[in-house]
């Protein structure tokens, strides 16, 4: 069984983040970089269903030089083969899945997990396209799942519920909190990783059908009002709320 | 200036971290060094004591007034200048140590100084000279502090700078040109990271002085603090052992190498017993169930390469027996972030244990000195696991400094947990080391204080302070008891 997660290398949830000067991207300046979160339980997802079932894993990112910290990541958490699709231009969600789809593919993969989104563009895309792509069932937003022979049983988030859905081998997943508590990276994971060589190749070249116009940031918050500080604000309060932010 | 006289607005001042609890006649909120000035001025007038308050995270009491007049520093906390170029910035003490850390982070510079609580203030960390983990490699916030502005009661002001002195006076001029002479007389402070009392020494900076005296010298206006650049890479691991006898191991082993110039040389340094791991388990299910102790070690490089520090600290990991498939390693600053949480957890869920239970916790912040270190942690253990009372020990271990926490359940323990405490503040003392490392003396470890300098010692501090304030009137209660100015 060949198992396949795909990461993406994302500014830190905990940075603030500046539009760079030619109004198209981010400023990376003093931005530190991490594994996607969600992408988090995807690789614990594979260690586990591994550990279970044997089989063996890559994991594939698609992106410049900087993303090889997040494959390292991966393959220090117990991943065995690494794989970066070099492109450093920008991609939008089906060229990005079309270079994936392309190289799942050639390593023949029988299950594929995602996050369910990348917390930087936040499109929750990726995924659903490049199944489609494969021809491979997808479910996505997973919570529980149990991988039986090639019997899949996944429990996934909806509107106010869960829903239980089952498919079969191969297949895509996208993986939601709540799925696993991803491990840390070992002492011995990172004298492992070591050894793993992360595999260079470029991205398949493909069209955007997106073009990025502008990037800007959204309006600054107003300042907040004081209107007192004890029981003797309440009328005044209720004033406000219903007269100028017409709330109640 | 904002004045705040009833009960309810003040109750948050009457008490700090140690729920040591006080009373007060107001609490003047001033927004300048000015409006400090004034206040200082009118209760020195007045004859009214006066206690300065930060962020009331402090666990020794040292902010809580005794009567009185309190001037909180909650308004002065704005960054007033960073000097990119010499990495320094001036700062007011009310600022936030939490609020500091991610204003220079952002462009490219480094403070160390971590104590635990991330909510206190430059101004508390000054008063107490405030460490945590990373004082190991850096050494304590006294380190860092370049200058300082420093209003004495009478209302004048010193700007003390940088400046060493070499004979046994610091002569210190006001801004209205009066002279204060203050005798360096030495006294035998302890070769450890040290907490407990002025610092008094033979080629001391003026500032040295001021830093540390826990708000009973003078207010400090503003502070200017020495800066480092962000390290390239930053190690960081959560190691876990099978037996707290090689965690000790590994960490005696680390530290004899401290400073030889080998490839790893931690910032952090820190041990965890099998308690504290007990406490910690519920938010961190990834703790190895055979784990009976962890360490948690920071490594900052700057010209170390990282690949050749994770080597080496592997190769330590390997000697002393460590759980290598189990333990943590840090892949990016998330994860960093989640070790220092790990570090910072252990005191939290002591804490709300304790609150849950209603009982006051007795824990210990001695530091002894390196080569009686292993000797007085077995004799301490020895003393606590004697009886039924809950305990948990960790602490900064690198320098040799152990916070031993008991958690007593009912007032026999209590009583019974005082006792031991006492009993290791005397081992500490006879070790050579100290009492307080780095939560200060405040006004509820004095007579271990006294202990520790004998009566002639405190005399000398208390001489000190009747020069520069000769009616007692700031931080009233802190370090002396009354007998000390008689």
């Amino acid at each position: 069984m060949k198992i396949v997660v795909c990461v993406s290398h994302v500014p830190d949830t905990a940075t603030r983040i500046n539009v760079s000067g030619d109004g198209k991207n981010i400023d990376s300046t003093g931005v530190t970089y991490i594994v996607n979160p969600y992408d988090e339980f995807a690789i614990e997802e594979a260690l586990k269903h591994k550990e279970k079932s044997g089989g063996e894993t890559y994991v594939v990112s698609l992106g410049g030089d900087a993303n090889k910290e997040t494959i390292k990541k991966a393959l220090a958490m117990g991943i065995d083969n690494g794989i970066l699709l070099k492109d450093d231009s920008y991609r939008d969600s089906l060229s990005v899945a079309k270079a994936l789809a392309a190289e799942i593919k050639s390593i023949g993969a029988d299950l594929v997990f995602f996050g369910k989104q990348s917390v930087d563009y936040d499109s929750s895309a990726v995924g659903q396209l490049t199944a489609e792509l494969l021809g491979m069932p997808l479910i996505s937003v997973v919570v529980d799942l149990s991988v039986e022979g090639s019997k899949v049983t996944a429990e996934r988030e909806i509107e106010g519920g869960k829903e239980v859905i089952e498919t079969t081998l191969p297949c895509v997943i996208t993986t939601q909190k709540g799925l696993n508590e991803p491990r840390y990276a070992s002492l011995k994971g990172i004298m492992a990783a070591k050894k793993k060589i992360i595999e260079e190749k470029p991205a398949l070249a493909v069209a955007n059908y997106v073009e990025l116009l502008q990037m800007k940031r959204p309006p600054a918050k107003e300042a907040g009002k004081i209107v007192g500080t004890d029981v003797s604000a309440v009328p005044e309060l209720v004033r406000l709320l219903r007269e100028e932010a017409k709330v109640i | 200036m904002i004045e705040r006289r009833d009960q309810e607005s003040i109750v948050n001042y009457l008490a700090d971290a140690s729920n040591f609890k006080g009373n007060c006649e107001k609490v003047l909120v001033p927004a300048s060094k000015d409006e400090v000035k004034e206040a200082i001025i009118e209760a020195a007038a007045k004859n009214i004591p006066v206690t300065f308050s930060g962020a009331g995270t402090g666990l020794t009491g040292g902010r809580v007034p005794l009567g009185g007049w309190v001037i909180s520093t909650e308004k002065l906390n704005r960054i007033i200048d960073i000097d990119t170029s010499n990495k320094t910035a001036a700062v007011e003490p009310g600022l936030l140590l939490s609020d500091f850390h991610a204003a220079i982070s952002k462009i490219g510079l480094y403070y160390p100084p971590d104590p635990t609580e991330q909510n206190s203030t430059i101004g508390g960390n000054f008063a107490t000279n405030a460490s945590g983990a990373k004082s190991y490699k850096y050494g304590p916030t006294r380190s860092f502090i370049e200058s300082a502005e420093i209003i004495l009661p009478s209302g004048e002001t010193f700007f003390l700078p940088q400046t060493k002195n070499c004979g046994n006076l610091l002569s210190m001029k006001s801004s209205s040109g009066k002279e204060y002479n203050i005798p360096v007389d030495d006294i035998s402070m302890p070769e450890v990271k040290n907490a407990s009392g002025y610092y008094i020494k033979r080629g001391m900076r003026d500032i040295d002085l001021f830093i540390g005296s826990e708000g009973t010298l003078g207010f400090v206006s503003e502070i200017s603090l020495r800066l480092m650049d962000i390290p390239n890479e930053v190690i960081s691991a959560v190691i876990f052992f099978e037996s707290d006898i090689n965690a000790l191991d590994f960490i005696d082993d680390l530290r004899s190498l401290r400073n030889r110039n080998i490839s790893i040389n931690p910032s952090a340094l820190e041990f965890f017993d099998k308690n504290s791991l007990e406490f910690l388990r519920e938010d961190f299910p990834g703790i190895p169930n055979d784990a009976l102790a962890a360490v948690w070690l920071e490594n900052d490089c700057y010209n170390s390469d990282p690949d050749k520090v994770t080597d080496v600290l592997i190769s330590f990991c390997e000697k002393h027996k460590a759980n290598l498939s189990g333990s943590w390693f840090a892949s990016d600053a998330k994860d960093r972030n989640k070790f220092q949480t790990f570090r910072h957890a252990v005191s939290y869920k002591v804490s709300e244990f304790i609150s849950s239970k209603n009982m006051l916790k007795v824990g210990t912040d001695t530091a002894v000195p390196v080569q009686f270190f292993r000797k007085f942690l077995n004799d301490s253990i020895n003393l606590v696991s004697g009886n039924e009372i809950r305990y948990v020990l960790y602490g900064h271990f690198g320098d040799c400094h152990m916070h031993l926490n008991m958690l007593p359940e009912n007032q026999d323990q209590l009583r019974i947990a005082r006792e031991i405490y006492s009993d290791i503040i005397d081992s500490a003392i006879e070790a050579g080391g100290t009492v307080s490392a780095e939560h200060g003396i405040g006004k509820i470890k004095k007579d271990y204080l006294l202990r520790m300098y004998g009566f002639e010692s405190i005399k000398k501090m208390a001489y000190i302070k009747k020069i520069l304030d000769s009616e007692n009137l700031f931080g009233r209660g802190n370090i002396f008891t009354d007998l000390m100015f008689e």
